[in-house]
């Protein structure tokens, strides 16, 4: 069956960008824009591959993983809290930097071994529904874990003191100072946090795809960024947006029994999901960034 | 954080004693701080390298033997350097406007797949001076369309220009990798070579070094009088500096910004056109080592200004050029040349050397 094909590979592919979406609507609703998405993603899918090669098990790549999004974090919260530069500039700076450094490293530290994946799991019963059985329950682990972290981002978000106190920095930090908020604090737990997430995401990109290359992510950190404006930063909505990028890329995998697009050259059909993209964002026109993402704060209690 | 004081002085005026002092003192710092980044790059970069197993000192030899240790080396720098202009100047002008430009890697390839196919399709018997022509204008236009269309959408729809540009990246990789599979495929993991008469002429001997440089040093006069000789340069600076104003005012900042995001683009394809016809001499699978990237940290360090894109430009070039250099020698990836030049740029933005212009700030 077809459809179940390239909805079950597409549910596959889009977890990676999920879990870099779920990362960056955290980073955005305290204020700061990560465009050194794609590099944090692509740290945490070397990562992985390293924690695959040295002790060759894909749980200790995850725990790798999750501590160069720590450092990943601290880094960049230094840079876009502490310091205050610019955010677009120093992702993009970040994203050439990750470029370099994990390719450097992977020529030096990366063997190719036989695991590279998390197993699969048929979840008993739900498995046997027709369709959505296929689809959504023989997956691996952080398949169903980027699902049920959905509720979870969002209860942080919307449910807790921490998610009123982030939000309330990304929408008018200065009130927030005056509130009694320590602006800076809650904007480097948002960063670490927001890096952990993006990282595992770069782990889903790792296992889905079977090894390490030099820039394995090919933009799929930038496809969340538009993911995440699509979402409006909800995470129920990025789960369906996902799947909508995780769909365009599964296309070209599955083209040959899709009739016409299997004349398309592949070259061509990469394309797809890069403009969807340019389309969605175009869509998302109604679609505003919360007022102080992306401009550095200066509390005017430390100020110099 | 000290402040650099406004150059003042009317023409004709004779400037205060105290206040070139003052001058002095505002420099001073910026300076120091731009001398504590190269330290602490090259202490963070030894590291890495002493990680990697290789002593820092070979290293270094084998750097300057890769970036400037020769007459063949160094045209190679001048060639990179080329590019990396062209690549910056797409940044640097669109920046001036506070637009993220950050697709020169996408113009940059746009521009080769337009030059290769037209260097390729052109007719046999085309004098081969009209045909370099015919490429270049076209791989310039090329990339200026491939800058017009996130500055369209900027412009009408707000589209956020970051991410348009991000994936016209990705696109235009896509369009060359397809000239390579596709259109025009060759034995080796490049396109069909271009014919010889339409190469832009070596103007070095001993060296491959090619017209490409005068194109490039061309490139930045046209930016320098664009920027600081036209009243488009003057309109593109006051929609950066307060869009809001410039508008009020009466510019037409739709229109300001669809040009300078179209005219960023169109250097991004000649370097594209420089690639193809006067290195490469055809479009190689991965010849951009993130060149158009690199070019955002060129224009940074030349503070935007045209002119100080030649230095900026050459100096990546050569840390480029020297990375290679290190492979040859060492086996070390030549990719540590990025890390060397973002841990750099880096530096200097943390620090505040680099520090790009703000309107008013959002609160």
């Amino acid at each position: 069956m077809i459809l179940t094909d390239v909805v079950s590979l597409g549910v596959a592919l889009m977890i990676p960008m999920l879990w870099a979406a779920y990362g960056e609507t955290l980073m955005e609703k305290a204020g700061v824009l990560n465009v050194g998405i794609e590099g944090v993603m692509l740290i945490g899918a070397f990562s992985a591959a390293l924690g695959v090669s040295t002790a060759g098990s894909i749980y200790v790549g995850l725990g790798f993983a999750i501590g160069a999004g720590v450092l990943c974090g601290i880094v960049l919260a230094l840079l876009y809290v502490r310091l205050g530069t610019d955010q677009i500039v120093t992702g993009i700076m970040f994203n050439i930097f990750a470029f370099g450094l994990t390719t450097t490293l992977a020529v030096e530290f990366v063997r190719a071994t036989e695991v590279t994946s998390f197993p699969r799991f048929e979840i008993p019963g739900l498995a046997e529904i027709p369709f959505f059985g296929e689809v959504l329950f023989d997956h691996n682990i952080l398949v169903y874990a980027a699902f049920l972290a959905a509720p979870l981002v969002f209860y942080v978000l919307h449910r807790t003191w921490y998610g009123l106190y982030a939000r309330a920095c990304s929408e008018y930090p200065r009130a927030a100072e005056a509130a009694g908020l320590d602006v800076w604090h809650l904007r480097y737990i948002a960063v670490i946090g927001g890096c952990v997430l993006t990282s595992i995401g770069g782990v889903a990109l790792f296992a889905s795809s079977g090894g390490f290359v030099s820039g394995l992510t090919d933009g799929r950190g930038f496809i969340a960024l538009a993911i995440v404006i699509l979402a409006r930063w909800n995470p129920y909505w990025i789960v369906g947006a996902s799947l909508l990028f995780g769909v365009s890329e599964a296309l070209q995998f599955q083209a040959d029994r899709l009739g016409p697009l299997g004349d398309v050259p592949p070259d061509i059909l990469v394309m797809i999901p890069y403009i969807v993209t340019i389309l969605a964002v175009v869509l998302a026109r109604a679609s505003r960034y919360p007022p102080a993402v992306g401009v550095p704060y200066r509390p005017s209690a430390k100020a110099s | 954080m000290a402040t650099r004081p406004e150059p003042a002085g009317v023409p004709g005026v004779p400037v205060d004693r105290s206040e070139v002092a003052a001058r002095v003192r505002g420099w001073a710092p910026s300076l120091l701080r731009t001398l504590i980044a190269l330290v602490a790059t090259a202490a963070i970069f030894s590291a890495l390298i002493a990680a990697l197993g290789v002593n820092p000192a070979d290293a270094l030899t084998a750097f300057w033997e890769g970036a400037a240790g020769n007459t063949f080396n160094f045209g190679q720098t001048v060639m990179i350097a080329s590019l990396l202009a062209c690549t910056g100047l797409a940044a640097a002008i669109p920046f001036q406007a506070r637009l993220w430009n950050v697709g020169g890697e996408g113009q940059l390839w746009f521009g080769a797949f337009a030059a290769v196919t037209l260097a390729l399709i052109l007719p046999d018997g085309m004098p081969g001076w009209l045909a370099i022509t015919i490429t270049v204008a076209g791989a310039t236009l090329a990339g200026a369309f491939w800058g017009f269309i996130p500055g369209i959408l900027k412009a009408t729809v707000n589209a956020n220009e970051v991410i348009t540009c991000l994936m016209l990246v990705f696109i235009g990789i896509a369009l060359g990798n397809y000239a390579i599979s596709t259109l025009f495929p060759s034995e080796s993991n490049q396109t069909e070579s271009v014919p010889f008469d339409r190469l832009l002429p070596n103007i070095w001997t001993g060296t491959l070094v090619t017209a490409g440089a005068l194109l490039a040093l061309g490139a930045v006069l046209v930016a320098l009088t664009l920027m600081s000789g036209t009243s488009l340069g003057f309109q593109i600076r006051a929609v950066g500096l307060n869009r809001n104003a410039a508008r009020i005012s009466g510019m037409r900042t739709g229109r300001v910004i669809v040009l300078a995001f179209a005219i960023g683009g169109a250097f991004g394809g000649l370097a594209g056109a420089i690639a193809v016809l006067g290195i490469n001499g055809a479009v190689v699978a991965g010849f951009s080592a993130n060149f158009g990237f690199l070019g955002i940290a060129v224009a940074l360090v030349a503070r935007l200004k045209p002119l100080w894109i030649i230095p900026s430009a050459l100096l990546f070039a050569a840390l480029r050029t020297g990375s290679s250099g290190l492979q040859a020698q060492t086996g070390i990836s030549a990719t540590v040349g990025e890390i060397l030049v973002t841990v750099l740029v880096v530096l200097l933005l943390a620090l505040g050397v680099i520090r790009l212009r703000y309107a008013e700030a959002a609160q």
